[in-house]
């Protein structure tokens, strides 16, 4: 087992609306990362994903606001820190973020280079402008960019162009932990393959140490990730290895997802495609009990009182149902 | 609809405009009824009399009177009439005799009056030159007959002995209740340059100039929706032909060609409503750009295509598809075209070139009227300061209004 | 670099066609009223007039000044070949003094009066709205509705109102005029200090009006930009707020350059009427004195040269967005 990069204990994060109601995105997240690993995240739109990779970084303001638990990056716990701190030593240079939009990112009227400039002087004042030049020119380079790219303005670059210089803006510093938020959504194809490409490299030269994707496409989280979560109404419904995610998955949501999806591996093909019924809670008033309860077909009235508990099984797999591994396979193999 | 509404008087800022607007629309409907007449009839034969409460001397001098004795009206009295020349006198004479006056104010009637009747005396020895001596008992005569003349007669002429006969003694503690007097006249804002009852006139100017902004405004939505609507929903020549048209129209300053147009207008073919037209055409411009640029954004919409994959009119997709998506833009602009036409108008009128001035006032009207006979340098505040604020009034709680509404339909500004 | 040339010619052409249609509308607005502008005019001017070849004189020399009698297609070569020279004619009001006279002694009043005001009161404005928009609650509450009072304050009610309270009741600044009444021209410390003291309150009083309404676009802008992807972004990399609050000034204040480009026509008509009110030796006065006067050549020039100085703000204020903005640069692309 290598060294933990990130830990997650039983993290709650609310926003407060304009109309003072609390909503609970995230509602008790436990998860690690280990040295070299990366990790998937996934679930429909408006399940907390995008709010938990906010969550992750322990940086908030509002809307968002930080209610309990703890976020511990290689062995330092980051939730109690003072906000300050947090900015100038976490953030950027131990966490990294690349945002959802990246086409907007940038800001529009900035050189990218003294956006560069910026970020690392937010960390380290010393460095000078020439030094910088240099670092982002090497990074750039290895990292297949133009040079050029950083004398332009942001509006100047193509969409594929923007994400890629804000993946390698994100990492100038060489963070521990890389949270990604759906970073190639929006791309064309071919840009969607140059930035999962160059998130390879990135892990595979070092300059990351760990990864937390974040996506609703899963057939990219196979490819990509080792691990994968997937997240349901602000919880954590099931964690596995991205090949028994994909296969052989055991939450009854992450069945349907998984169902709901065509995944271009043989075995797979021959199944259903199916969507799963319903929309998710709303998270102003989650109902009790299980929160996927009212749309799994498998529930009980047991299931809408009772709250599961997370399983953790020998090999590492993590679940959270109030069905037995057992009897989840006996029902599957019963369809 | 019904929910859009419900929002927008949920909006404090739309609320808080609409309020101020109601209350000057209905003190335009509501003042001409207590008070009615002639807005620009002459009453005063004097020009600026303040604002106040007049009533007839000639009347209250055979009015039923009360007595009362008051214990400060004497001081009062004769404080209203003491001249700073008389106080600066007095205080000239204490340095002389050697009156200990540190800190009293020159204002404190009462103090100066009794250190004088205390300290003066004709007699005392004091180094000055006799014509000195003689001023300061000259002094003290008139303020000892200030103090004790308690009497005045009223006398006219016996039109048949041309006699002087005492009509009436009006006495010292003689008071009379204002409701008693025969002739007032209430004057809540005096009267202007030429002795007019400026609540009334402004009142009366009010409606001119709110009528001549809806006018403009109505004139201005109607050229910029259409021009708008061509411009943006037929597009190709149509759109580059009235694009440019626009453009020129924004850039050359609508003031200027007001100018030119009005003074090109002999005086008698500017009534109030030539001058709304004017200012409308003068002003359209905004309107048609945003109307302009939110039907682009609307024609090629899902809606709009079935509407004419369906073969409807132009007419009707105009009607149906684009107006009620456009229809805040068109509402927020001409809230705002009535504003600036109020001002216009105010601003057109300041140059001399407002509406023919013998009929109604207007507001710009009565600012002209008011700095042409220096009411700003004689003090006669009352004269154009109400003009400002009226002004300002309705322009704000139109803006407000439209600042609610933009909260409203653009959530992103919200607080 | 191709992209601004292309940007700039652009720009160029239409400076040069709003110009001629400037001057079209200039020569043709009068003529084109229903009653005959000669009539029209010279009946103001002879109003009082009991002599009735006197006040025929006065019809022909206007007949003559318009060119009626001419062709109007001819008329207008004759107003364009006479206005590139400069040559406005003779002032009526103030005869024999030519109307390009006239206005060489006003312009430079006015240009010295408006440009600094117009220019305080927008950055003070944007200053101001994007302190409202970064503070939002309490202090926008307060300083929104202010803004929208202040802007919505005609010009001329605000100078009148720091006339009577400065000069008038507190008398810390002259009333009337550019310089002390007394005073010759000259080069002296005093005459500056004099023009200086006059130059106060029609100063202030065209910044405060302007200040409000830049102030309610900046805020309004600064929203937008706050909400904006890249603020979190780089609040996410640990950049500090103070340099972000640096960022979103920038970019919402830029765009704020054609909103004063577009009010700019506005502004400086209400600025003129504000100047009437001081009695500034500039266009505003002079434009007033001729409308009283009836001084038909006088207006004429007034009002283009008038519309010539909006121009060309518009026509630099556009090229100085181009090199300072490159969200411009890249629209050129597309």
């Amino acid at each position: 087992m290598g060294k933990i990069m990130l830990e997650v204990k039983d993290l709650k994060t609310k926003y407060i609306t304009r109309f003072h109601e609390d909503v609970y995105s995230v509602d008790g997240v436990s998860l690690t990362i280990e040295e070299g690993k990366s990790l998937g995240i996934a679930g429909e739109s408006g399940c907390g994903k995008s709010t938990l990779a906010l969550s992750l970084m322990g940086y908030y303001f509002a809307p968002l606001h930080y209610v309990s638990g703890d976020i511990i990056v290689d062995g330092r716990n980051i939730s109690g820190m003072n906000p300050d701190d947090v900015r100038k030593n976490i953030l950027g240079n131990e966490i990294a973020y690349i945002p959802q939009a990246a086409m907007n990112a940038l800001n529009p009227t900035q050189k990218i280079i003294r956006f560069i400039e910026d970020v690392i002087h937010a960390h380290d004042k010393s460095m000078s402008k020439k030094d910088i030049y240099d670092m982002a020119k090497e990074r750039f380079a290895i990292l297949g960019l133009p040079e050029d790219v950083l004398q332009k303005h942001a509006v100047e670059l193509s969409g594929g162009m923007k994400q890629r210089t804000v993946i390698a803006i994100s990492t100038i510093l060489s963070p521990k932990v890389l949270i990604a938020d759906e970073p190639s959504s929006a791309l064309d194809v071919t840009s969607q393959k140059m930035v999962i490409k160059m998130m390879r490299d990135l892990m595979e030269k070092g300059y990351i140490k760990s990864m937390i994707f974040i996506t609703h496409e899963l057939p990219l989280l196979y490819n990509v990730t080792d691990d994968i979560m997937v997240m349901y109404a602000g919880r954590i419904v099931e964690k596995a290895s991205a090949k028994d995610m994909v296969f052989d998955p055991l939450h009854p949501y992450s069945k349907g997802l998984m169902g709901s999806i065509i995944v271009p591996e043989e075995g797979v093909r021959d199944h259903k495609l199916t969507a799963i019924p319903g929309t998710p809670p709303n998270l102003k008033h989650p109902p009790e009990g299980c929160r996927f309860a009212d749309r799994c077909k498998y529930a009980t009235p047991t299931c809408k009182a009772m709250d599961p508990q997370t399983i953790e099984l020998p090999n590492g797999r993590m679940y959270s149902c109030l069905m037995s591994e057992r009897k989840l396979r006996e029902v599957y193999a019963n369809e | 609809m019904k929910n859009t509404l419900r929002q927008i008087f949920h909006s404090p800022k739309f609320v808080g405009g609409f309020c101020i607007f109601v209350f000057i629309l209905a003190m335009m409907i509501i003042y001409p009824l207590i008070n009615p007449g002639d807005p620009l009839e002459r009453i005063g034969v004097e020009t600026f009399s303040k604002p106040g409460i007049y009533f007839s001397m000639y009347d209250a001098s055979t009015t039923k009177t009360s007595p009362f004795r008051l214990a400060d009206a004497d001081d009062k009295r004769v404080a209203s009439k003491l001249s700073m020349e008389d106080r600066v006198a007095m205080v000239e004479w204490f340095g002389l005799a050697e009156v200990d006056v540190e800190g009293v104010s020159m204002d404190d009637t009462e103090t100066l009056l009794k250190l004088w009747d205390e300290n003066y005396s004709a007699d005392k020895k004091i180094k000055m030159t006799q014509a000195k001596k003689k001023y300061f008992k000259r002094l003290n005569n008139s303020i000892q007959s200030l103090k004790a003349a308690d009497k005045m007669e009223v006398v006219s002429k016996n039109p048949e002995s041309g006699e002087n006969e005492t009509v009436t003694t009006i006495d010292k503690n003689a008071y009379v209740n204002v409701s008693d007097v025969t002739n007032t006249k209430i004057l809540p804002l005096g009267t202007d340059n030429f002795g007019r009852d400026v609540l009334k006139e402004l009142v009366s100017a009010t409606r001119t100039s709110i009528g001549i902004g809806l006018i403009a405004g109505i004139v201005a939505t109607l050229i910029g929706l259409t021009v708008g609507l061509l411009a943006g929903y037929v597009g190709g020549l149509v759109d580059d032909l009235l694009s440019l048209v626009t453009n020129l129209f924004t850039v050359i300053p609508s003031f200027i060609l007001l100018i030119l147009i009005s003074y090109s207008l002999s005086q008698d073919q500017r009534g109030p409503s030539t001058v709304a037209v004017v200012i409308g055409l003068t002003s359209w411009t905004w309107t048609a750009r945003s109307v302009r640029s939110q039907v682009i954004s609307l024609r090629n919409r899902d809606h709009v295509n079935l509407s004419k994959l369906s073969g409807h009119s132009l007419v009707r997709i105009i009607l149906t598809d684009i107006l009620p998506y456009i229809a805040s833009y068109v509402v927020m602009a001409f809230i705002l075209q009535v504003s600036s036409g109020i001002l216009a108008e105010s601003q057109l009128s300041l140059l001399g070139l407002g509406p023919k001035t013998t009929v109604t006032p207007t507001l710009g009207l009565m600012m002209n009227w008011a700095m042409l006979y220096s009411a700003h340098l004689n003090g006669s505040w009352w004269a154009y300061f109400p003009v400002i604020l009226t002004i300002t009034l309705i322009s704000f709680s139109l803006n407000l209004m439209n600042t609610g509404l933009d909260q409203v339909f653009n959530p992103e500004l919200r607080d | 670099m191709k992209n601004y040339m292309k940007y700039f010619r652009k720009k160029i052409v239409w400076f040069l066609i709003t110009l001629v249609f400037a001057v079209i509308l200039n020569f043709l607005l009068p003529r084109l009223m229903p009653a005959d502008p000669v009539a029209a005019i010279t009946g103001k001017l002879t109003q009082g007039m009991t002599d009735a070849s006197a006040a025929q004189e006065v019809y022909k020399r206007y007949a003559e000044e318009f060119g009626t009698n001419k062709s109007m297609f001819e008329q207008f070569i004759l107003f364009v070949k006479k206005a590139v020279r400069g040559d406005f004619g003779l002032s009526f009001s103030q005869y024999p003094r030519s109307v390009s006279n006239i206005i060489g002694s006003a312009i430079g009043w006015t240009v010295a009066l408006q440009l600094p005001a117009i220019l305080v009161g927008w950055i003070l404005g944007n200053l101001l709205g994007a302190l409202a928009a970064y503070m939002r609650k309490g202090f926008d509450k307060i300083l929104l509705p202010i803004s929208l009072f202040c802007s919505n304050v005609p010009a001329f009610g605000m100078a009148v109102v720091l006339l009577v309270i400065f000069g008038i009741n507190l008398k810390i600044a002259p009333i009337a005029g550019g310089y002390d009444a007394s005073m010759i021209p000259n080069m002296s410390w005093k005459f500056f200090y004099s023009v200086f003291t006059h130059y106060q309150l029609p100063f202030w009083s065209i910044v405060l009006i302007s200040i409000g309404g830049q102030a309610v676009g900046m805020r309004s802008m600064s929203i937008y930009e706050l909400n904006a992807d890249y603020v979190k972004y780089s609040r996410f990399l640990g950049i500090k707020d103070r340099k972000i609050v640096m960022y979103v000034f920038r970019n919402a204040m830029l765009p704020q350059i054609t909103g004063l480009a577009m009010s700019i026509g506005t502004m400086i008509g209400g600025a003129l009427v504000a100047e009437i009110i001081f009695s500034y030796p500039g266009l505003g006065s002079t434009m007033y004195a001729a409308v009283t006067a009836a001084d038909y050549p006088l207006i004429s020039a007034t009002t283009l040269i008038i519309t010539i100085m909006v121009l060309l703000a518009n026509f630099l204020l556009d090229i100085i967005y181009a090199i300072i903005d490159p969200r411009v640069k890249a629209a050129q692309f597309d």
